[in-house]
């Protein structure tokens, strides 16, 4: 592992996404309409919000996974490791969700006065952070970029239309995200909304991670070829017979 | 695809007793039930040009990618003498980077600094004609330009054997000359270079033509 090629890799997938500007804008517009046009309606525009947020972080990400698919063969034969890819595109998308949550922070907490804003920031920071590995999974998993894109909204959209008590809720990526936000508005406990984002974060890193290593079937192969080898069977065969 | 050793003692030579750039020993493919390569071997010398012809779908890419290590065969080995310079038919590239963004992702890879690998992405892109000055993202660049930089990627690691497949399509005619006059110059560098095309024009301009037939038998022409 590599720290200067992870920060290529971040710092690339920084450039190639700051010139989407249109593309993110109405990722980002899109959840706060979804809040804008519930904010009205009281504590469920929090929810409505914090999760729909996904869309635009989750979205980002699949699009970063899917335009980098075509290349990232190319760079695993010239040395990169799909683990160094993966924590590149991670860190920068993080970044990423980090100045959305601000935004959504900020909005919401002023927009709808939370009873606990530091549980709203943090669902908020929870949703973001689940939304990267999840795009990343799932544009590691989906042959275009339509197929990915409605896995994400099939899977936003579920989450949003379920209360974060329903069973059904608790299995879907953003729950601990909207178990925080219903905490932040509701008289609901945290319980363990936390450390259950964050490991079902770390379960879809793995899984990304997996698909792209095993889409690389030959990748070890190639890192045998890049040695003499040649040279190394002949070396072999010397040693052998000496 | 694994390497098998140790190797009889003349098994890194060709029978002129060159070494060789590129072996690969009985390789199949199969994409569901069609066989798309049944059993193709293949060697290449180092310091020796050979193109791969066929009919569409007889498995020259799939070759190609295998013999880069992009593609795990289903049997049969392949080695090779060193680093692969790999230049796919459809570029591989970010359309919302430019060529140094490129260069510079790539560079780490190869163990290259940012600086050493512009310098050298540079030289390669101006013996193409390549507009370097313009710094436009990938998405502006006519096709040509485009192959320019994923050919200019495959050699920028200073590779040994260099698999280039169809590498010139949107060239113009100038681009098209210089490629050949390349090809001659990297084999005198050392390098086995092997060059997937349809033009008939090539095969007088390479060591070695090797067709391959759609059921992926190998035929040779020398």
């Amino acid at each position: 592992m590599s720290l200067r090629r992870v920060l290529v890799i971040a710092k690339l997938t920084g450039v190639e996404l700051s010139r989407r500007r249109v593309a993110l804008g109405l990722l980002t517009a899109l959840p706060l309409a979804f809040y804008g046009s519930s904010v009205s309606r009281g504590s469920g525009a929090v929810l409505t919000g914090g999760v729909a947020m996904a869309f635009s972080v989750a979205g980002a990400s699949i699009f970063v996974a899917l335009t980098a698919r075509p290349v990232d063969a190319r760079l695993i034969l010239a040395g990169y490791r799909p683990s160094e890819l993966l924590l590149g595109r991670l860190l920068l998308l993080e970044l990423f969700g980090i100045a959305v949550t601000g935004i959504f922070s900020v909005v919401m907490v002023f927009g709808s006065s939370p009873e606990h804003p530091w549980a709203l920031a943090s669902g908020v920071a929870l949703v973001a952070l689940t939304s990267v590995p999840f795009g990343l999974a799932v544009g590691a998993l989906s042959p275009h970029e339509l197929e990915g894109v409605l896995v994400l909204i099939g899977v936003v959209g579920v989450q949003l239309t379920l209360y974060s008590t329903d069973l059904m809720a608790k299995l879907l990526p953003f729950w601990g995200g909207q178990r925080l936000l219903d905490h932040a508005v509701n008289p609901v406990a945290t319980g363990a909304a936390a450390p259950v984002g964050i490991l079902y974060a770390a379960a879809l890193f793995a899984l990304a991670t997996y698909v792209m290593t095993r889409r690389a079937p030959a990748v070890g192969g190639a890192k045998r070829h890049s040695r003499d080898v040649f040279a190394a069977a002949t070396r072999l065969a010397l040693t052998r017979g000496g | 695809m694994s390497l098998s050793a140790p190797a009889p003692e003349n098994a890194c030579l060709d029978r002129e007793g060159r070494p060789l750039a590129l072996r690969a020993s009985t390789v199949h493919k199969r994409y569901g039930s069609r066989s798309i390569l049944d059993g193709v071997s293949l060697s290449v010398a180092a310091g020796e040009s050979v193109a791969i012809i066929g009919e569409n779908g007889a498995g020259k890419s799939t070759l190609m990618r295998i013999c880069a290590g992009l593609l795990q065969p289903d049997a049969g080995e392949v080695s090779v003498g060193g680093r692969v310079g790999y230049c796919p038919q459809e570029p591989g590239l970010f359309d919302l980077l430019s060529a140094d963004d490129h260069i510079a992702m790539f560079a780490p890879a190869l163990g290259l600094s940012r600086r050493e690998a512009l310098d050298r992405g540079h030289e390669l892109l101006a013996e193409f004609a390549f507009p370097i000055h313009q710094d436009a993202q990938c998405r502006h660049l006519s096709g040509g330009s485009r192959q320019k930089l994923n050919l200019a990627l495959a050699l920028l690691g200073g590779a040994k054997v260099l698999l280039l497949d169809e590498p010139y399509q949107g060239f113009d005619h100038g681009a098209y000359v210089s490629f050949w006059e390349h090809v001659a110059r990297w084999k005198g560098e050392g390098m086995g270079v092997v060059v997937v095309t349809h033009l008939l024009a090539d095969r007088g301009l390479v060591d070695r033509v090797v067709e391959l037939r759609v059921a992926g038998s190998r035929l040779e022409v020398v």
